[in-house]
């Protein structure tokens, strides 16, 4: 589950941009003006609008040769790159956007009824850890809602541009943020075993510990454990599009992709479902954005399964 | 991420207010041992009796929490502190002033207040020494204009007081 692709973290071209890494110091308090970083992301909006991949090259002019070649790559496969606000919360934001837009777009009834009873198994799970109920149902019922609302047919469905104004509106973004926190919190802790060798890893804390520290407060950046977790529970597949310097022992040039297939999908459903994840995200090291495939072309497999 | 936004004068949103008119019938049927909500009809700031636990440094005495609940709630944490005179603590200052990662950049939806009322009783029962923080003049003078600890950027270091 580690980034094989083994990110370059002090690189400030890429992080330039992307959010803040806090820095706990020794000493019981200090008061300090709000960080440079925290005041840049502030700025962008929690969700962008479509954009074409020239804006992504736009920003390594200057830069690294095998960045601009991965984004040209990137350019022959994908139409369009949405931003989303590097606050830490940018994985579960682009997550919720991109899934609600398929759900608009495809009108896809059986998908809402499938995803619904995961829903429910994950309140259950949460009560079955001893979560109280009303720390998280009002989480749970604003992520039905939005479900029902874009369901055309409804008397309260929703428009497109709508759907964007509400993953703008800090009122049900967050909510839905959240909604999806508790949902990966309640997998982690539900299969703790599982999960203990990768937060262990990661940061040598326990799984209550990790939860409790960076699952379950707004703002705590996601990694793979977040991606898997919240994959698994809700049973949808994601790709994950990795655009950093690493590059192929033989020199050329491809940009790797993950794709996080939710466990129990059965061979049948993975057949039908391998052609691509209907999510697709752009991972930048300490970012993450919404990717749109190019509708005609075949993402060309560089896949580690 | 901290947060630095002051509590808010505004009124609570309807979420907040159905959230916590919920945490109030869940206190009042199972209350947290050693405290008491000193009942009164301010929904947005409970003032929380605090009795220290026997067989600690702070056995039988009596202090004050005053909650104040921010327009977003549970979004946003809710702004916790002492009344005077605030218990003296390594991580407490004389203004009343709480060091805990849970009311600032750890706090969380899942928690209640009920959970922020035992993690500071847990912080005064395994607390070693009555004293105050290092840094408590310079912190309370910076303080001194109504800053909220809200807008505090709180480094945390000790995990055993």
């Amino acid at each position: 589950m580690q980034n094989e692709n083994d990110t370059v973290k002090d690189d400030a071209e890429l992080a330039a941009s992307i959010s803040a890494t806090q820095e706990k110091e020794w000493g019981c308090c200090s008061v300090q003006e709000p960080s440079f970083q925290e005041e840049e992301a502030a700025k962008v909006p929690y969700l962008g609008d479509k954009e074409p991949l020239s804006s992504l090259a736009a920003e390594y002019q200057a830069g690294s040769p095998i960045l601009l070649e991965k984004i040209k790559i990137l350019d022959s496969q994908y139409v369009a790159i949405r931003r989303t606000r590097g606050d830490g919360n940018c994985f579960f934001r682009s997550f919720m956007f991109s899934y609600l837009e398929h759900i608009l777009e495809s009108q896809d009834g059986a998908e809402v009824d499938r995803i619904k009873v995961n829903v429910e198994k994950c309140r259950k799970a949460l009560q079955n850890l001893g979560y109280t109920d009303f720390t998280f149902e009002d989480f749970f019922a604003l992520f039905l809602e939005q479900l029902d609302d874009i369901l055309q047919g409804g008397e309260e469905s929703i428009s497109y541009d709508e759907l964007v104004n509400r993953s703008r509106d800090q009122s049900v973004s967050d909510y839905i943020v959240m909604f999806f926190r508790f949902v990966t919190a309640g997998e982690i802790r539900t299969r703790a075993e599982f999960f203990e060798p990768f937060i262990t890893g990661l940061s040598n804390t326990t799984v209550d510990q990790f939860c409790k520290t960076s699952v379950e407060p707004m703002g705590e950046e996601s990694d793979h454990i977040h991606i898997t977790a919240l994959s698994d529970a809700l049973g949808v597949a994601i790709r994950v599009v990795y655009l950093d310097r690493s590059s192929c022992d033989t020199g050329g040039v491809t940009v790797n992709h993950h794709d996080f297939v939710p466990v129990g999908t059965n061979d049948e459903k993975k057949e039908a479902s391998a052609a691509a994840p209907f999510i697709t995200l752009l991972y930048r090291p300490g970012h993450y954005d919404i990717l749109y495939p190019k509708p005609s072309c075949k993402v060309l497999d560089n896949v580690e399964k | 991420m901290a947060s630095s936004a002051a509590p808010s004068q505004k009124a609570l949103s309807k979420i907040a207010c159905k959230r916590l008119q919920k945490e109030l019938v869940e206190w009042q049927m199972s209350p947290p041992t050693g405290f008491k909500h000193k009942v009164t009809d301010n929904l947005q700031r409970w003032i929380i009796e605090v009795i220290g636990a026997p067989g600690t440094l702070y056995a039988n005495e009596t202090y004050q929490l005053q909650v104040d609940f921010p327009e977003h709630y549970p979004m946003e944490s809710p702004q916790v502190i002492f009344l005077p005179p605030a218990p003296l603590h390594p991580h407490i200052y004389s203004n009343g002033h709480i060091c805990l990662d849970i009311l600032y950049d750890s706090w969380s939806p899942a928690m209640t207040v009920s959970s922020i009322c035992i993690s500071i009783l847990s912080m005064l029962s395994s607390s070693t020494e009555k004293q105050r923080p290092t840094d408590n003049d310079r912190y309370v003078k910076n303080c001194k204009n109504g800053r909220s600890p809200k807008e505090t950027r709180w480094w945390f270091h000790d995990d055993k007081v």
